[in-house]
């Protein structure tokens, strides 16, 4: 297939069927429709492109800087456009929560501006909040801005009454599906395709998901923010449900291990919520319905998102000689000395003095002619083994002299027979009059 | 649908709280508001402190900023503490020092006149200046009136982050962070006069991001002062570490999630004339944010500052309190509220229940939205009512509470509260946990009604002592004398 332009590829994205001995419907047909296809890697590439492409030309001559609130895969995707059409991108976004859209942003060029929290004494009578300020001043004429504004556009919409809903009705031969399940983040996606849908056959039901409140599902709005998308018309859905982040992250698993959609906790929760409701309508059913639910995106960009809230998924071997596992026994061998004794033992047997501080901290003020291995990179270090010679004398020191006893206590495990910690630390050597000097 | 906000109440306020018969003999002996200040619960938030700081093995003071309560028994109380205090006004200065505090544990910041800046530095507390023109006053004084060298923190302000943009509030107050170079010349040039003690932030924000930002600003500022020969000791990382009010954190998103409801038109108001608290109706989309205080937050006080403390510098990969440790620097803290959790509670005699004739029931109490700033400081939470006798044996009750100004607008919250029952005259509500700027902090004589009498309440063994606030120290003269 050959293209000329990767803004071409948006769109016809496959529908596939869920195995049913991994959903265990017994009268649905569930149907995947895979938004993680799209070149960018998410459902928001269609809005995206449709919210920006008729003012993408002349824009750069204007010097017009495209900007959307958002903190995710809309943001992504137009970084992407703003970028092939040589306009700046910038993205305003109350928080970056998932730390890899954010690197990923940054790679992209992207202005990444965070609004400020909540303010702590509060006033009563500033009632405009820091959103509504950005908002007039990217909508107002001659600003310099492309503001797509995701959440309020029609395009948006009509990205997916033009797209994705006339794709289902294609690949179902014609018919609309029983049953749509969608996650509601802009709103978009779900309004957009349930109109289709429904101009097709009225008796479809379309059930939009949300995120449960004070819990965090990437790419959906919780109930009460559902409120604040100009897009969210409650008329749309014949049921809105509340799914959990870890509703979610189970969803994501079913479809990662065992259905090969690599999709990410947007459309883990958009397959829990959506088997979760059907579960209830199966029973009833006595002849063959099908139902269709969106993946939006990719696991990938997902992996601190994961690590937080299931450890346990990425397990990994003990390491050798870590501090982690000394025993009372080893900490209680390892040898401290104070601070007197530690200055007459630099002169009398020339020990390595190694800081285990920050290099930060180290060139203000360190012991003289000690060498800095800030404490995180020497634990790297003896994972592997010993750096230095057995027959080298070696203090440790740190600021109090309690990370430099647990390192001296893993270097005596380790067989090294003359490692000390300064006890007490730089600070006690300092509190004692002790020369620190800067290079 | 009934929507509580129950508050949180721990340790000795629920003891105190517990006992109806108490509560009405001190409003029956002092009238309707009283204050009830707790100073050993004081000592024991200092002590929470603390603990988060030998975690973290770091040193440093726990400046109290005083201008979250003006209690004398709270003040006295903290001073016998090893914790400092933080003054933002001459009175609270003077107020500080007649306490029992040294000038060693004592901050002076906030906008100073001459006479505060000029007992500041006569009694050699340490100034927390806000532009590099005080400094250079200060420096003035000591010069003028041969005063010894006086230690000094410089408040800095607009950070500079790396990665992201991250935006902060604009601050009246503070030095630009990134123009530094004419407060180091400032420093040198009045070397003879001032003594560097350190670089101070103070944000009025619940976002840690931003303070992570500005507590990494400081580091970088404490550093080029090094660079610059002057030998800073000391961070101050300020205060807003906030209390967490609410005991079920459902209880708050039901709330919210009704309110923005209520704005939307999809339910009956639950605010005064139907008041948004911020959010507004624009053609069926909620716009704007919610102007309140987070009642219900998970991270507060002592477990805020450790989560500060462990948020990982963005430039140098490595948790900020290890940075500080590493720097060998001391880390100042000024909490305010945080430290007066569970330290305090209002309590109000009901003088009427009536309806409106329009369908609300209205609660008069003997007070009024000054006694209280609950609506000043945007905190929602429900009172505790504590009935007179018998109580009503009706079921829960949704109600306006106005208060004893002769103005339409007196409302003690403009929120509908929901009460267990509906009170009777003579019924208490009590406000708990209201130690923190909404105790006193806006109460005024307006139509010459009274200001609440404040007292302390003490334990001895399992009874409850109390005294006028005025008249409580540290030591009553009647302890055994085992000597």
């Amino acid at each position: 297939m050959r293209y000329d332009s990767v803004t071409d590829v948006i769109g016809d994205t496959p529908l596939v069927r869920i195995d049913a001995a991994v959903h265990g419907l017994r009268n649905i047909d569930l149907y995947a429709k895979m938004e993680l296809f799209n070149p960018f890697g998410s459902v928001k590439d269609r809005a995206a492109w449709n919210m920006s492409r008729r003012r993408l030309t002349g824009a750069a001559e204007r010097g017009e800087t495209v900007v959307e609130l958002s903190s995710g895969n809309t943001a992504k995707a137009l970084a992407v456009i703003a970028g092939m059409h040589g306009l700046p991108f910038r993205s305003v976004t109350n928080r970056m929560r998932v730390p890899e859209i954010k690197d990923l942003l940054l790679l992209l060029g992207a202005q990444i501006d965070e609004l400020p929290g909540r303010s702590e004494c509060l006033d009563p009578d500033d009632t405009d909040d820091p959103l509504t300020r950005m908002y007039h001043a990217v909508s107002a004429d001659g600003a310099g801005y492309l503001h797509t504004d995701q959440y309020f556009n029609d395009l948006n919409v009509e990205a997916h009454v033009r797209g994705t809903g006339p794709e289902i009705i294609a690949d179902l031969g014609g018919r609309a599906p029983d049953y749509f399940i969608a996650c509601v983040g802009t709103a978009g996606s779900s309004s957009g395709v349930a109109r289709v849908l429904r101009e097709r056959d009225p008796g479809v039901t379309v059930v939009g998901l949300v995120a449960e409140k004070s819990d965090f599902i990437p790419g959906i709005r919780d109930i009460d923010e559902v409120h604040e998308v100009g897009l969210f018309d409650p008329g749309v859905y014949d049921a809105i449900e509340a799914v959990s982040s870890d509703e979610a992250i189970d969803g994501l698993l079913t479809l990662v291990r065992r259905c090969g959609t690599l999709a990410g906790p947007t459309g883990g929760g958009a397959y829990q919520g959506a088997v979760r409701y059907l579960r209830g309508v199966d029973a009833e059913l006595t002849e063959r319905r099908t139902a269709v639910f969106i993946v939006c995106d990719r696991v990938e960009s997902y992996m601190s998102y994961l690590r937080e809230r299931r450890p346990t998924l990425f397990q990994q071997p003990a390491r050798a000689n870590s501090v982690r596992h000394l025993t009372g026994e080893d900490l209680a061998g390892a040898r401290s000395i104070g601070v007197a004794e530690a200055r007459d033992w630099i002169v009398t047997d020339h020990p390595l003095v190694v800081d285990l501080r920050s290099p930060f901290a180290y060139r203000a003020l360190h012991i003289d002619r000690s060498i800095n291995i800030v404490d995180d990179r020497f634990g790297e270090m003896l994972h592997d083994g010993l750096p230095f010679s057995r027959r080298q004398p070696v203090l440790l020191v740190c600021p109090v002299g309690e990370k430099s006893a647990r390192y001296a206590a893993l270097l005596t495990r380790m067989g090294h027979p003359d490692a000390r910690s300064l006890a007490g630390g730089v600070i006690a050597w300092r509190d004692a009059g002790a020369e620190l000097v800067r290079d | 649908m009934v929507l509580f906000l129950r508050p949180r109440v721990d340790g000795d306020l629920g003891s105190l709280l517990d006992d109806p018969a108490w509560l009405h003999r001190v409003v029956d002996a002092l009238g309707s508001p009283v204050n009830v200040v707790l100073p050993d619960q004081l000592a024991r938030n200092v002590s929470r402190f603390r603990d988060v700081y030998r975690t973290h093995h770091l040193t440093g003071g726990i400046y109290f900023a005083h201008k979250a309560n003006r209690s004398p028994a709270l003040i006295r109380a903290l001073a016998a503490t090893d914790a400092g205090i933080d003054v933002a006004s001459l009175g609270e200065l003077q107020h500080a020092l007649g306490a029992g505090f040294g000038p060693g544990r004592i901050m002076a910041t906030g906008p100073k006149s001459r006479e505060y800046l000029w007992l500041a530095a006569r009694t050699g507390v340490i100034v927390n200046a806000d532009s590099i023109g005080e400094l250079a006053e200060t420096a003035a004084l000591v010069t003028a009136y041969g005063l010894p060298k006086i230690r000094v923190m410089a408040r800095l302000s607009g950070f500079a982050t790396s990665g992201t943009n991250v935006m902060s509030r604009a601050s009246r107050f503070g030095i630009p962070a990134d123009g530094t170079a004419a407060l180091w010349d400032t420093l040198e040039k009045h070397r003879d006069q001032l003594d560097f003690h350190g670089v101070a932030y103070h944000l009025d924000t619940v976002g840690l991001p931003e303070k992570a930002a500005a507590l990494e600003g400081c580091l970088h500022a404490m550093d080029e002062a090094v660079q610059r020969g002057l030998t800073p000791r000391a961070i101050d990382v300020g205060g807003g570490f906030g209390i967490n009010y609410l005991d079920d954190e459902k209880q708050w998103e039901a709330w919210t999630t009704e309110q923005t409801a209520a704005v939307l038109g999809r339910r009956a108001p639950l605010t005064w004339n139907g008041h948004g608290y911020g959010l507004r109706n624009e053609g069926g989309t909620v716009r704007g944010a919610l102007s309140v205080y987070p009642a219900h937050r998970p991270v507060a006080g002592p477990d805020y500052l450790d989560r500060l403390l462990a948020t990982a510098s963005a430039t140098h990969r490595r948790p900020l309190g290890t940075l500080v440790l590493d720097s060998l620097y001391d880390l100042h803290t000024e909490p305010g509220r945080a430290l007066l959790d569970q330290c305090g509670a209002v309590l109000l005699r009901v003088e009427e229940v009536r309806d409106d004739g329009r369908g609300e029931t209205l609660v008069r109490v003997a007070g009024n939205g000054t006694d209280l700033g609950l609506e000043q400081h945007g905190v929602l939470m429900d009172p505790l009512l504590i009935s007179r006798g018998e109580p009503r044996p009706d079921g829960p009750a949704g109600v306006y509470l106005t208060g004893n100004l002769c103005l339409e607008a007196d409302l003690v919250t403009r929120r509908k509260v929901f009460l267990p029952r509906l009170p009777r005259a003579g019924d208490l509500l009590v406000f708990a946990n209201t130690a923190a700027y909404l105790m006193d902090f806006s109460a005024g004589q307006a139509l010459m009604q009274p200001t609440a009498r404040t007292i302390a309440a003490y334990r001895t063994g399992d009874d409850w002592q109390w005294c006028l606030d005025e008249r409580y120290w540290p030591v009553t003269g009647r302890e055994e004398n085992n000597g």
